[in-house]
């Protein structure tokens, strides 16, 4: 790290119809350095580096780069001054090759310049070499998988040879090996001279790559720190304002009978084959594992979403045929997805009707729905799960993540499952709303609910599961008791190393 | 080259093969110098227009208004001949009214992001019904001696329109592919927001998208007109469902991003010439309009079957087809 | 749980929205105030306006439409879209038709095999679109050809069923306790069903949550694929029922019913504030959209203002409310929280206000221009007809009102006709509304006379297109006290007063097929390019063509009949194709007045100097061509003279000049015209050639 400083944000203030995302916000990047970006959702993280990109216009305030103010910013003259970002949607274009996706985020062709399609699919392919990615530059983006489509952002960006680089949440979906790549790529990055604001939830990866940490709280900057200096409690304290009682309220809760069990199931269409695994009522089983291992396929299945071809679920001791998601709800299960704006919730439709949607039959008698009776349900679990709103009938995109994430979720609790199925619950969600939901999935399994909850955070998986199924090439690698389980465990057997292997090797440890 | 990449061309080039040949077996006389010149003739104004309405859908939008600016345009092209404006003069002239015309769509849809269909069918119904008010059915006639063919003659004229039909075709077919512009146009179709962040301006995209289109009327509207000598007052009826048929059989896909102007040629040429083909064979032209419904409904089902034997592969796709 | 919460950030939510919000989500009270405006404007230019009758008149002319529209809201709501309504309507009828006649079947059975019918076709529409996956615009892009094109080949375009029984017809025609149209019971349970259905039950609940995502709904358990399924099926089924109503409405059965029906109904729906997004829309937003442009049509007529401000109104209307709405929404962009929804759009407000200012201004200065234009030509016109009218001396000061009406309004034809009506009328010094269909929708005739049977002329004098259809409404008319002739074609015999007979349909068969033998000296081959393949006139003349080739000349034969759709770049390459397919063809007849100059063209460039182009049309469009000697000759008779003889009838009828058993009528400078029981002769054909042409300007 060098002390020159390569980008400042001076008192920046941004208000979206009168509600103010930022206020006088102060950020500070030098040159060869990763500064963190941290804050609860809604804190203003988002709009912060929307305004240095020049996606948005600030109200008021000025953004400097070499101590030189950007005058009429925009995405094009950002780029144009050496300023990149990786959004945590990856921004690509599913109709386009990978090599144009590339290549549009970087050429500086006016709309009447030529393309040079061999330079485009050489420079693409030697950027995708440099992030350790195996993806043809001839394949269209849309078929990307998620963590591709990742990388393909990050080679872009690389590629822009920017003086500031923004990483917004580039390891949400990446799997340890690919997270450790890029870690290799920044701190060469760094190294070379660019400055890195890096912006991410999750708190046990900054130490590892980051220099300096800013922590924003209400569109306003609470302190810059060296990461040194500073520990994850210390962190947390300064992101929600207050001290967290506990990190994870996992309580121990009197088991019931087998609500859930799956017997060698088995989808070709999902990608999952032999399937054993039980969920007794009360009980809160984690299902770990990297990403592409089959986690959230297996979840899409069991709720009809996908179909299963081999095996058979058996509920309460009943075996069932679910087709369906809405033969799934009849059965008493719940799915809470992944992707919480485009699954979880519908944005532009009212908050009481989303808390509904699932339960439509019992708040109908013959299809004629009870209007009242809605209100009177959507209103309690909005006051039961804390959800900050003035009113159930605005949109859910008024709402914050973590409030929107609420939303899903009481979606479900209305349908009182039996069994629920948590899909990355608490990703991309603030500290605050994390605990909030992690205190609700206690309170369900004490009140008899069987609990599948998918993590991609091991300490989550740890905290929270009384077991924990560990997934690998779309099957069940193993499932380790609560007492047993370790974060080396769980990796190395997401991984795909043998459990006997890596219990040796625990044993030689020891 | 990936082939795969173009398996909705091809659908539609097998198709219209399948065509060429049940015709060439029928009555081979189909396939004379003449008839072909004669096809190539005729529907070049048409495919000047999908040529427009192809950069229209590769933004994500559509023009259903083309019909009716056609009419305009014919009309206006014609007044102008009898005003005395020079017929070398008439070609920019008419480029740049139709060009305006789009201009007027463009500003609604780009700048003030109104849905196209929305936009654009209230333009059908303006333009057409403000056209029947202001000429009240009355042709243009005695139009000037050199304004048929531009005075060229009919051999020199016939070859002109299929030349510049041509030269638009390719031009743009290269611009799309090679120019930063035509790149950006897939790129605001692919994903807009995506296109934005990366440094293309969306609105200005679609306008110029809906002004190129608009000029492309014109010209179509133009070269139309002076195939004959005198100029009718309602042109182009149905011209745009023509034109947007065309692109999709060509495989472009009506939500943005995908789609050539190869593709274009082929769902045009096959559309173009399916009627004259039916009459060549003999086939009751009763039946005209069925067919061409089923060759659309047939291109969107091989496109699909084509899909399948892909998909069955893959597992999860990451993007669902449809909306 | 509550003890992570600190009970100081929770307030209570609101529950109920304002009433505005409930009401009109969607901004539908600019419709209220559009009608308001509507009604106000013509209330006091239209006449008749504000009467009962007219109320229910109006509403039964939307039915068709409004059940459209009505089914159509639920599949926009959705993100979808239906552009095969109408060629299902067309497809439909046909099939009732059909069954009910050439099966035999009972009408009510027939009836329910045509709604069979509609739910199959969509059901077509609805598994291409749920099991594979398609874009609606496309999939009924194909359908919309499909359907028409099927009804097409079935009749072969020309059959045309009529001759329902009463009790059928009264569906369509009748009243009910003398007043209110029998459909109107069917639009109003349409109405409330579609209501209910829609903003009452968990059905519609779903749609809507389908129409802001389809993905998100199905991970909420909702069976999209089935929900969507079903409303395309009961959009068929609507058609086919709209169909129904709109035979028993019109008398008769024909592969055209419905035509541009699907864009009329869109353009209700969205103007109702339903989002081609999807996710948005009401019934009540769709109720009030269909009778902003019902009533705007209705208006228009009644106050005597050309019909083509309906278009351009509509289509600025069309813009403007969906201009509104998006800057309402952006004004109250709310954010309550924090987050702002990604893809807002970052155009400056300052751009978007400008931008849309002088949209909205030009639009307000065309309507205001037209307004003013039609006030000063209205204003003018009274003062050319109240001149004549001091110096003639009418009988106690009362002009006629003579209503006149072309079978369409842009059709050079007709422009001509209107040339000499308008002439005689200020000869006479009576007043003349001229209006007709602009579009090729064969309801819009009765709609028309409707509309002048409420405002109370004196004559109504009709160029008929369908025949069956109108004359129910021309009795109507007749009951009401008001003269009735036909012109140019007939009605039925006791639908109207007086026929002015230009010449029969068996008259311009045989001069056609005459001619023909003449030019091709009694042997050979011809071809016929006629109108669209469904064009009632041309089939009847061709009927007549076929009948007199079969009893007068042998060894003529006609080879083919390809359809023009009257437009003449089609009749272009439509000739072109024929020279080519049949080298023997030495004449081309061209019976629809676009095609001959088509025809003459392609003639022309192919260089085949052996063949000839004659046919039916207009002196003047034809001229080049026929001193070129492509075109042998026109056959037609003088129709600005007919139009002129039309007005002058009709004043003599309703100053009661003319009776039955005249023989003859003065006709200004037509001088005496023969009058045989009720026609009235303008005299035989005309067949223009070189030598004469030059001496006629129409």
């Amino acid at each position: 790290m060098t002390d020159a400083v390569l980008l400042q944000a001076i008192n920046i203030t941004k208000s979206y119809a009168g509600v103010q995302a930022l206020k006088s916000a102060l950020f500070e990047l030098r040159a060869g350095e990763v500064h963190a970006l941290i804050g609860e959702n809604g804190a203003g993280k988002s709009t912060l580096i929307k305004i240095i990109t020049g996606a948005v216009e600030p109200d008021s305030g000025e953004i400097k780069l070499s101590s030189s103010t950007i005058t009429h910013n925009s995405p094009r003259v950002a780029k144009q001054l050496g300023i990149a970002a990786i959004y945590q949607q990856p921004a690509l274009f599913p109709e386009l090759t990978v090599a144009e996706n590339i290549a549009l985020g970087l050429e500086q062709t006016g709309m009447l310049g030529r393309v040079d399609w061999r330079e485009r699919r050489r420079h693409s392919a030697e950027l995708l070499a440099q992030v350790g990615a195996r993806i043809d530059v001839e394949r269209a983006a849309g078929e990307l998988t998620m963590p591709e489509q990742q990388l393909v952002e990050i080679a872009r960006s690389l590629g822009a040879k920017a003086k500031v680089l923004i990483m917004d949440e580039p390891t949400a979906s990446l799997s340890e090996e690919d997270t450790q790549n890029l870690f290799r790529v920044i701190r060469n990055l760094r190294s070379a001279g660019v400055g890195i604001i890096y912006i991410s939830h999750r708190l046990e990866e900054l130490p590892v790559i980051a220099d300096r940490v800013t922590v924003l709280r209400d569109g306003r900057t609470i302190d810059t720190r060296l990461m040194s200096e500073v520990n994850r409690q210390a962190l947390i304290q300064l992101m929600v304002g207050r001290e967290l009682s506990a990190v994870f309220p996992k309580k121990e809760v009197a088991l019931g009978d087998v609500a859930l069990e799956l017997r060698q199931l088995g989808s070709s269409e999902a990608g999952i084959k032999d399937i054993n695994l039980s969920v007794r009522a009360g009980e809160i089983v984690g299902l770990a594992g990297l990403v592409g291992a089959g986690r959230t396929e297996l979840a899409r299945t069991i709720f009809g979403l996908t179909q299963a071809d081999q095996g058979e679920i058996v509920l309460r001791g009943k075996h069932v045929r679910i087709e369906s998601p809405s033969q799934a709800i009849k059965h008493g299960l719940a799915y809470l997805p992944e992707d919480r704006r485009r699954h979880g919730v519908i944005l532009d439709m009212q908050i009481g009707a989303n808390v509904t949607l699932a339960s439509l039959d019992r708040l109908s008698r013959y299809g004629v729905m009870d209007f009242k009776r809605e209100k009177e349900i959507a209103a309690d679990y909005i006051r039961r799960l804390g959800v900050k709103t003035p009113a159930i009938y605005v949109p859910v995109s008024t709402l914050s993540g973590g409030n929107q994430q609420k939303i899903a979720l009481s979606r479900w609790l209305v349908t009182r499952p039996s069994v629920l199925i948590l899909d990355e619950p608490t990703q991309g969600i603030d500290v605050g709303a994390k605990s909030e939901i992690h205190a609700l999935m206690t309170e369900l399994a004490s009140e008899g609910v069987a609990i599948l909850m998918i993590s991609s955070e091991l300490p989550e998986i740890l905290g929270m599961s009384d077991r924990v199924a560990v997934m690998h090439g779309g099957t069940i690698a193993a499932i380790l008791d609560r007492k047993d389980a370790s974060q080396q465990k769980i990796l190395a057997l997401a991984l795909g190393h043998d459990l006997n292997e890596v219990e040796a090797q625990a044993k030689a440890v020891r | 080259m990936n082939l795969g990449r173009y398996k909705r061309e091809l659908a539609a080039a097998v198709a219209f093969l399948l065509l060429l040949i049940m015709v060439g077996i029928s009555a081979p006389s189909f396939f004379s110098a003449e008839n072909l010149r004669d096809l190539a003739v005729n529907n070049a104004p048409t495919l000047l227009i999908a040529i427009g309405m192809t950069l229209v859908i590769l933004v994500g939008e559509i023009d259903i208004s083309v019909g009716s600016q056609f009419a305009v345009c014919s009309v206006v092209a014609g007044e102008l001949a009898k005003a005395g404006v020079p017929v070398g003069l008439l070609l920019p002239c008419l480029i740049l009214i139709g060009a305006a015309m789009g201009a007027i769509n463009g500003l609604l849809v780009g700048w003030l992001r109104l849905p196209s269909i929305i936009v654009t069918l209230a333009m059908l119904v303006a333009w057409r019904d403000a056209l029947r008010w202001v000429t009240e059915g009355t042709w243009v006639q005695n139009l000037p001696a050199n304004f048929q063919w531009f005075g060229l003659g009919q051999t020199v004229g016939q070859l002109l329109i299929v030349v510049i039909a041509l030269i638009v075709l390719v031009s743009f077919s290269w611009a799309l592919r090679n120019l930063g512009a035509g790149r950006a146009i897939y790129a605001v179709g692919s994903d807009s927001e995506a296109a934005r962040l990366a440094g293309v301006e969306p609105q200005r995209v679609v306008f110029g998208v809906f002004v190129l289109m608009g000029a492309l009327v014109g010209l179509a509207a133009l070269l139309n007109a002076v195939r004959f000598s005198v100029v009718p007052s309602n042109a182009g009826l149905g011209l745009e469902l023509k034109a947007v048929a065309a692109v999709v059989v060509g495989g472009a896909a009506i939500t943005g991003g995908r789609g050539t102007l190869l593709g274009t040629l082929i769902g045009a040429a096959l559309l173009g010439t399916i009627g004259t083909a039916l009459t060549f064979a003999g086939i009751n032209p009763f039946w005209e309009k069925a067919i061409q419904g089923a060759i659309i409904l047939a291109a969107l089902v091989s496109d699909v079957a084509l899909d399948r034997l892909r998909i069955s592969d893959f597992g999860l796709r990451s993007k669902e087809l449809s909306r | 749980m509550n003890e992570t919460i600190p009970q100081s950030e929770i307030r209570i939510p609101q529950l109920v929205a304002p009433l505005r919000e409930r009401l009109f989500p969607n901004n539908e009270w600019v419709l209220i105030a559009v009608l308001l405006v509507e009604c106000a404007i013509f209330g006091v230019t239209g006449e008749n306006f504000f009467s009962a009758s007219n109320a229910f008149e109006i509403t039964r002319l939307s039915v068709e439409i409004g059940l459209l529209a009505l089914v159509m809201t639920p599949i926009i709501i959705t993100g979808g879209i239906d552009l095969s309504v109408g060629s299902m309507m067309g497809l439909a009828a046909v099939v009732l038709g059909g069954l009910w006649r050439e099966a035999h079947l009972p009408m009510a059975v027939a009836a329910i095999a045509t709604l069979l019918v509609g739910a199959l076709g969509g059901a077509l529409n609805a598994a291409l679109i749920t099991r594979l996956n398609f874009p609606p615009l496309i999939v009924t892009l194909g359908t919309f050809s499909l359907f028409r094109g099927v009804a097409e080949g079935l009749t072969r375009g020309i059959e045309n069923y009529s001759g329902f029984s009463q009790q059928f017809l009264f569906l369509g025609q009748g009243y009910v306790g003398g007043l209110v149209p029998t459909q109107f019971f069917i639009l109003i349970a349409a109405i409330a069903a579609c209501w209910w259905w829609l903003h009452r039950t968990s059905y519609g609940r779903s749609l809507y949550a389908i129409g802001f995502s389809a993905e998100g709904a199905r991970y909420a358990g909702i069976p999209v694929a089935r929900r969507l399924f079903f409303i395309y099926v009961l959009s068929g089924l609507a058609s086919s029922l709209a169909a129904i109503i709109y035979v028993a409405h019109l008398g008769q059965a024909k592969s055209d019913a419905g035509t541009g029906y699907e864009l009329m109904a869109i353009t209700a729906v969205v103007l109702g504030g339903a989002s081609i997004f999807g996710g948005r829309g009401t019934v009540l937003g769709t109720v009030l959209g269909l009778f902003a442009i019902v009533i705007l049509q209705n208006g228009l007529r009644l106050s005597a203002q050309p019909a083509e401000l309906a278009g351009i109104l509509t289509g600025v209307l069309l813009v403007a409310t969906i201009l509104l709405d998006r800057l309402s929404r952006r004004a109250q962009a709310q954010p309550r929280a924090q987050t702002i929804s990604e893809g807002e759009e970052e155009v400056r407000n300052s751009q978007v206000a400008v931008l849309s200012a002088v949209i909205l201004a030009a639009a307000l200065l065309v309507v205001g221009g037209n307004w003013l234009l039609i006030r000063s030509l209205r204003q003018d016109l009274k003062n050319g007809a109240a001149q004549p009218n001091s110096t003639t001396s009418q009988t106690n000061g009362h002009k006629p009102v003579i209503a006149m009406m072309p079978k369409a309004k842009g059709d050079p034809y007709f422009v001509s006709c209107k040339q000499g009506a308008d002439e005689a009328a200020k000869e006479l010094g009576v007043e003349l509304l001229w209006d007709g269909p602009t579009d090729l929708d064969p309801a819009k005739q009765n709609e028309v006379v409707e509309a002048w049977i409420t405002r109370g002329v004196d004559v109504i004098a009709v160029s008929v297109e369908n025949k069956v259809g109108i004359s129910t409404v021309l009795r109507k008319a007749k009951e009401k006290g008001i003269k009735v002739i036909t012109w140019d074609a007939d009605a039925e015999k006791d639908a109207r007063d007086f026929l002015i007979d230009q010449a029969t349909p068996q008259g311009i068969g045989y001069t056609l097929t005459d001619e023909a033998a003449r030019i091709l000296g009694n042997k050979g081959d011809f071809a016929i390019i006629t109108a669209s393949l469904s064009a009632a006139n041309q089939n009847e003349w061709i009927k007549y063509i076929k009948e007199r080739l079969a009893e007068k000349y042998p060894d003529l034969h006609l080879v083919a009949v390809q359809p023009s759709e009257g437009d003449r770049d089609r009749a272009f390459s439509e000739t072109q194709t024929v020279l080519k397919v049949y080298p023997n063809v030495k004449l081309i007849m061209a019976i629809a007045a676009p095609a001959v100059p088509g025809a003459a063209e392609a003639v022309k460039q192919s260089g085949r100097t052996d063949v000839k182009v004659t046919g039916l049309s207009l002196p003047n469009m034809n001229k080049p061509y026929v001193h070129d000697g492509v075109v042998e000759s026109v056959v037609l008779w003088n129709t600005v003279d007919l139009g002129y003889l039309t007005v002058y009838a009709a004043n003599a009828l309703a100053t009661g000049t003319l009776k039955r058993g005249d023989k003859e009528l003065n006709a200004g400078r037509l001088g005496k015209i023969e009058v045989v029981d009720d026609e009235v002769r303008l005299g035989a054909p005309f067949i223009f050639n070189k030598e004469n042409i030059d001496k006629f300007n129409f």
